[in-house]
């Protein structure tokens, strides 16, 4: 791989929610003297698409589809397991093509199916617009699941993106999993909020399927409780912290009279009253 | 379809990279297309960086605009650090044009005068409203007027292991002299890091930079007046850009994570709106 190769695979990777398209436009726009980078940076794409839990329609269908390792079949194919079907991924396009049926079976399908219809609830009750899947995974001795809620503004310049994975294993009821949070603001600016969560629960009890739902439901109500608080604590602390909206005077500078701030006594009492 | 201008889209690119690399995203950039290293060097803010004055000990802050070639000039004492090379007469850079700032551009006196008066009034600014920080201000000799820089840095105290924060304010302005008045052309960015993480919240960083341009015109009596006027001109700036930063870093994300997720349940709160629907129809009627 040259050092071109690996500096363009980190601005794909570093592409915000919606907005590989743009930035991929941008790749091509500046290494216009050799167009084959391109094809030099179907890894990239792979990576980005499985890691964003980027979705697709398949033909025919309305359901979105999840790319993720958890789905992966390997060359290209992944799998959906609410549609039972396998299908072909072009990452560079994001397109999904010959679809084939593939049929939920071993010791984890009946997991997966209680699975699918208690996080489908579950999302249906808090995500506005979200895919969601669940999948034998690990030579079917676990069971992953992923959510990913996708909201894209070009229009208003922002756009946001959160995504969840769990892992569940039946064997000692583990769930382990992480939500990470990116929103992308980029009128006359570009402003980035990007967060990382891992969760560690664990299932006991009941359904291991309810569990899994009420553990998710419970992590993910907390978490987002968690980053509105400290949205609060930021804006109170650190950057009040940093530059006050007045002077302790609470009022402007009367800059026909900065010269005397110097000479004078009272710096407004910045340091002393404090 | 014609293909994009190759400054325009490294522009464009560095507008959705995460801004808190921006400087690493620059380089990247400028290895892959060489050709464009001057024009986004000067056209793209970084992050400023501090250095002490070897004359006077204070610290002063630097950027394109008070340097030459490796040597960056102290608003304090005037002096470049390390100095210039005598042979190089009139202060014209390798090769470089004296033009504008940068390259050894010594402000002219009666600018350096101003340029002096303006860094110990926003010395003032910067204690009144940042309470420690650094701040230094450039001004260089234009045709018609001058132009200089204001630059504001503030960092939270290291001490703090779970919260970060770094202020960057970088004011360039151009001051067209007509008479009685002038004509002042301001293009102000904030390059604002915050970063925070625990044990329960995981770790939450929020980093940015936004931008805003004003033109005004302001009547001028003396060369107080000019830095009075600057002073006015980038303190309302500031205010407004702080309270946008406010805006977007908060309130925006924080609404942006509550519409891909609602912390109450979408089908009560469907419920509560036709409730409430159903109450003012049956006060109208």
């Amino acid at each position: 791989m040259s050092s071109n190769t690996a500096i363009l695979s980190s601005f794909v990777e570093g592409a915000p929610p919606g907005e590989l398209a743009d930035v991929i436009a941008d790749i091509k726009a500046l290494t216009v003297s050799e167009p084959s980078v391109l094809e030099d940076l179907a890894p990239a794409f792979q990576k980005y698409n499985e890691e964003q839990f980027i979705t697709a329609k398949l033909p025919g269908g309305s359901s979105q589809v999840i790319i993720s390792e958890f789905s992966s079949l390997g060359e290209g194919r992944y799998f959906d397991s609410e549609s039972q079907s396998s299908f072909e991924f072009d990452h560079s396009t994001g397109k999904a093509s010959g679809v084939q049926s593939f049929v939920l079976e071993g010791e984890q399908a009946s997991l997966v199916k209680s699975t699918l219809s208690t996080v489908g609830t579950y999302v249906k009750e808090h995500y506005p617009n979200a895919a969601y899947g669940a999948y034998a995974i690990e030579n079917d001795t676990k069971v992953a699941v992923v959510i990913v809620a996708n909201k894209y503004s070009p229009n208003n310049f922002w756009s946001g993106r959160w995504r969840s994975f769990y892992v569940y294993d039946p064997s000692s009821g583990s769930l382990e999993g992480s939500i990470k949070v990116d929103v992308h603001y980029y009128e006359d600016g570009n402003v980035r909020l990007l967060t990382d969560k891992k969760v560690n629960a664990s299932v006991s009890g009941g359904r291991a399927a309810d569990g899994i739902a009420r553990e998710i439901s419970t992590a993910e109500k907390k978490y987002q409780e968690d980053l509105n608080r400290s949205f609060t604590q930021l804006s109170e602390g650190a950057f009040k912290a940093l530059r006050r909206q007045l002077p302790v005077t609470r009022q402007k500078i009367e800059w026909d009279k900065v010269a005397s701030y110097r000479l004078g006594q009272d710096i407004g009492g910045g340091a002393s009253r404090r | 379809m014609a293909s994009q201008d190759p400054f325009d889209s490294a522009l464009d690119l560095l507008r959705r990279l995460n801004p808190k690399h921006t400087t690493d995203h620059l380089s990247n950039i400028i290895s892959i297309h060489p050709d464009l290293a001057e024009e986004l060097l000067s056209s793209v803010d970084q992050p400023l960086t501090v250095q002490r004055c070897k004359q006077t000990g204070r610290d002063y802050l630097l950027c394109d605009y008070n340097r030459d070639g490796d040597s960056y000039r102290s608003p304090w004492s005037n002096q470049f650090d390390p100095p210039l090379d005598e042979a190089g007469a009139g202060g014209v850079g390798a090769g470089g044009s004296n033009e504008g700032a940068g390259e050894g551009a010594v402000p002219g006196e009666r600018v350096r005068k101003m340029e002096i008066k303006a860094n110990e009034a926003f010395d003032v600014y910067r204690e009144l409203y940042y309470e420690g920080g650094v701040s230094s201000v450039y001004f260089w000799n234009l045709d018609d007027g001058f132009a200089g820089v204001v630059l504001l840095k503030k960092a939270s105290p290291q001490g703090d292991a779970t919260t970060s924060g770094v202020w960057d304010s970088i004011h360039v302005f151009e001051a067209s002299e007509r008479g009685r008045t002038s004509n002042y052309r301001l293009t102000s960015t904030v390059i604002l890091t915050l970063a925070t993480k625990g044990p329960s919240l995981g770790e939450v960083d929020l980093s940015g930079n936004m931008t805003r341009q004003v033109e005004l015109d302001l009547p001028v009596e003396s060369d107080e007046s000019h830095i009075a006027n600057i002073g006015r001109l980038v303190e309302d700036m500031e205010l407004k850009m702080r309270n946008l930063l406010q805006e977007v870093y908060f309130g925006k994300a924080k609404d942006v994570v509550g519409d891909l997720r609602s912390i109450g349940s979408l089908s009560q709160g469907q419920k509560d709106r036709e409730t409430q629907r159903e109450l003012i129809g049956s006060m109208r009627r």
